[in-house]
């Protein structure tokens, strides 16, 4: 997305920002860190100020290669290796029923169903605590939520968390799942999502969460989420300095609570329609801006949290198809570690469907088969075939072509291919009619839970705020 | 170009500092007060939203043209008589305890004012008893609450009990809206009104206190 020139123009107005104009913290304690820490602070705007040599070495205690593990051991994501991850993402707070169409609020039920689908759906590769639960109070959310994630999932678990006692909580959760502390610190089942706000703020308490999940080896992101036209220029380069400016703060600020810390650089970025200040994070510039923020990420050998996949289409139609294909193209192949939002996600990540999580899953096995690109080897060049075939013949009972058919294509279980009367006597089926089916059969029976029963009564023994569903 | 159509044009351009000059002139000439007002000011606005509804002006743009008629009208409210206020109501706005996200309070408090009200941005991580305070003060018609988290939506049902404690709700129009807000939970917690956006906050501040 952008040429070197660019990329190096950008680091540069974005450590000018954390030179010049910093970033506000109001909480003297942390301030009195960061100065401690050798950054400059101003306590009177509250301000601390990030030069570049002191910036460089700090950032080199920030690992470039870190595992977020996964509970069953078998989805574990390698970031810092070049690999690509799709998962879902959080903070909705309306779904679109299965079975009725209609909108609704979310329920506890809803975290346990979306971990339940994501498990069995290929291409999502980690799970983000999607949405809030309103049949619950506030003091019982962390808990519950992020219990039925562990227990009917065995992808790696991310999700926010609004304060340093409910990761206190979840801290403990998962080490009781993990076998120990030190089991979870050197295998962490969950990460943590903070979040600055833009322009250039730091809210104490997510500091403070922060600090907790540094100190304790839970990895993290502090991501920003800056919105161009709004709470960053409207302009794309200068949404991306301060954006650059916004993650590197939290990358640094991490290496300062807990130096050599697992910590992600994070970035939200997207647009306001400037019509109607409409949120736009389906817009095409949304996508450009995180397909950019992973080079700048990159600039730095830090692995990132970047975002994708999200439409502003309020149902799983066509606007949503166009608007996720194309920031998830081109977010993958700017070489994106952990894409999130890519799944399930309508209406600005407002709204989660359950048939647009299998449509996504589609969507993330064409732009994995993108990535993988075109073998070229005598193999697969195939001359003994074409030979063998010679002019007129055909290819399709060939065993070149059977012994290669499942490596070279990508097989979608939704799109529509038959021809058109066959399309028409079956009804003339659609996308989301079929990923409505396929949702359907996967939780048929109602979400599965993971762990052994053993765990589950000693895990609820020791936590009683745990609920059932 | 008339006096009048040199107001108009820097009122539409957005250029405050044009716009304020011409008016300045006009009025060191003696000019007619209301015809400044009504025939430069109010009519330049007048395009700017019929302008911005064809989609021919984006909200930028108008906020930068009401910035304008703002600075010029700076100069002319001194002159106005006592009761020839031209406020179409008075607001309280801020995002509530606990949250620090302003750019939609920003935006709302923004569009009002452009839109001829008189608002009193309290900021962010604002506890019920300054909205109270600020409410009482001023003797708002309208207290607008914002919130983006979700966990901190409870600050407005315990905002619009405090206004119930010091007997100021009666007197008041309560409005709600932030991205996790809904018409449902205005309804629960007992708002007058929730907007979905900027605009339409601007439209239901104008329905509830009578206008439209």
């Amino acid at each position: 997305m952008l040429s070197g020139a660019g990329i190096r123009e950008i680091d540069r107005a974005g450590r000018k920002i954390l030179r010049q104009v910093g970033v506000r913290i109001p909480d003297e304690s942390m301030l009195e860190q960061l100065r401690a820490a050798g950054a400059r602070v101003d306590a009177g705007s509250q301000r601390a100020y990030l030069p570049g040599k002191w910036l460089d070495e700090i950032l080199q205690s920030a690992p470039s290669r870190f595992i977020l593990s996964s509970r069953d051991g078998k989805s574990d994501v390698h970031l810092g290796e070049g690999r690509v991850h799709f998962g879902n993402g959080g903070r909705v707070f309306r779904v679109r029923d299965l079975d009725t169409g209609e909108h609704r609020p979310t329920s506890l039920r809803d975290v346990a169903c979306a971990a339940a689908l994501v498990d069995r759906l290929e291409n999502i590769r980690f799970f983000i605590v999607p949405c809030q639960a309103h049949d619950l109070q506030p003091g019982d959310y962390h808990l519950n939520t992020f219990y039925r994630a562990f227990c009917h999932t065995g992808r790696h678990v991310m999700g926010g968390c609004d304060g340093p006692e409910d990761v206190h909580q979840i801290w403990e959760l998962a080490a009781a799942i993990a076998g120990g502390r030190n089991r979870l610190r050197d295998r962490p089942l969950f990460s943590v999502i903070t979040n600055l706000i833009s322009p250039l703020t730091l809210d104490p308490l997510v500091a403070e969460t922060l600090r907790f999940c540094c100190r304790r080896g839970i990895p993290v992101t502090c991501a920003p989420a800056p919105i161009s036209g709004a709470t960053a220029p409207g302009t794309l380069a200068g949404t991306l300095a301060q954006m650059h400016a916004e993650a590197l703060a939290g990358v640094a600020l991490a290496q300062v609570f807990a130096p050599g810390c697992r910590v992600l650089y994070g970035a939200v970025p997207a647009t306001m329609d400037l019509r109607k200040m409409e949120f736009a994070m389906g817009s095409v510039e949304s996508a450009m801006l995180n397909a950019a923020a992973v080079q700048l990420a990159r600039r730095y050998r830090l692995p990132i949290y970047a975002s994708a996949g999200v439409s502003d289409a309020k149902t799983p139609d066509v606007q949503a198809g166009y608007e996720k294909t194309l920031s998830m193209l081109l977010v993958a192949l700017s070489g994106a570690d952990y894409i999130h939002l890519a799944a399930g996600m309508l209406d600005s990540g407002n709204t989660m469907s359950y048939e647009q999580y299998v449509i996504d899953d589609e969507c993330a096995g064409m732009v994995h088969r993108v990535l993988k690109g075109i073998a070229v080897d005598g193999e697969k060049l195939g001359l003994e075939v074409i030979r063998k075939a010679g002019p007129g013949g055909n290819f399709v009972a060939e065993d070149h072509t059977v012994d290669h058919m499942m490596d070279e294509f990508f097989f979608p279980g939704l799109a529509v291919r038959s021809n058109f009367d066959i399309w028409e006597q079956e009804g003339g089926p659609g996308v989301a009619e079929r990923a409505r089916e396929k949702a359907r059969e996967i939780l048929g029976g109602g979400p599965n839970e993971f762990l052994d029963p053993g765990q589950i009564s000693a895990i609820r023994r020791k936590f009683p705020g745990i609920q059932d569903i | 170009m008339t006096d009048l159509e040199e107001l108009r044009a820097a009122v539409l351009q957005g250029d405050a500092d044009a716009a304020v000059s011409v008016a300045r002139n006009m009025l060191d000439a003696g000019g007619d007060l209301a015809k400044i007002v009504n025939r430069g000011l109010i009519a330049a606005m007048d395009e700017v939203g019929e302008r911005y509804s064809r989609g021919l002006f984006f909200v930028p743009q108008m906020l930068r043209s009401a910035k304008a008629m703002q600075a010029c009208m700076g100069l002319i409210q001194p002159l106005l008589k006592g009761d020839e206020t031209s406020s179409r109501g008075k607001v309280v706005i801020g995002t509530v305890k606990g949250d620090l996200h302003d750019i939609g309070k920003n935006l709302v408090a923004m569009m009002m004012e452009g839109a001829g009200f008189l608002v009193a941005d309290l900021g962010v991580d604002v506890p019920p008893d300054r909205f109270v305070l600020k409410s009482q003060e001023i003797q708002a018609d309208i207290v607008a609450l914002s919130a983006l988290l979700s966990t901190t939506m409870p600050s407005m049902p315990e905002t619009i009990r405090a206004l119930e404690e010091a007997g100021v709700r009666g007197r008041v129009k309560v409005m709600i809206g932030g991205a996790p807000v809904t018409e449902a939970f205005a309804k629960k917690i007992g708002a007058d009104s929730y907007a979905p956006d900027a605009g339409s906050a601007v439209q239901r501040a104008r329905e509830l206190l009578g206008g439209s």
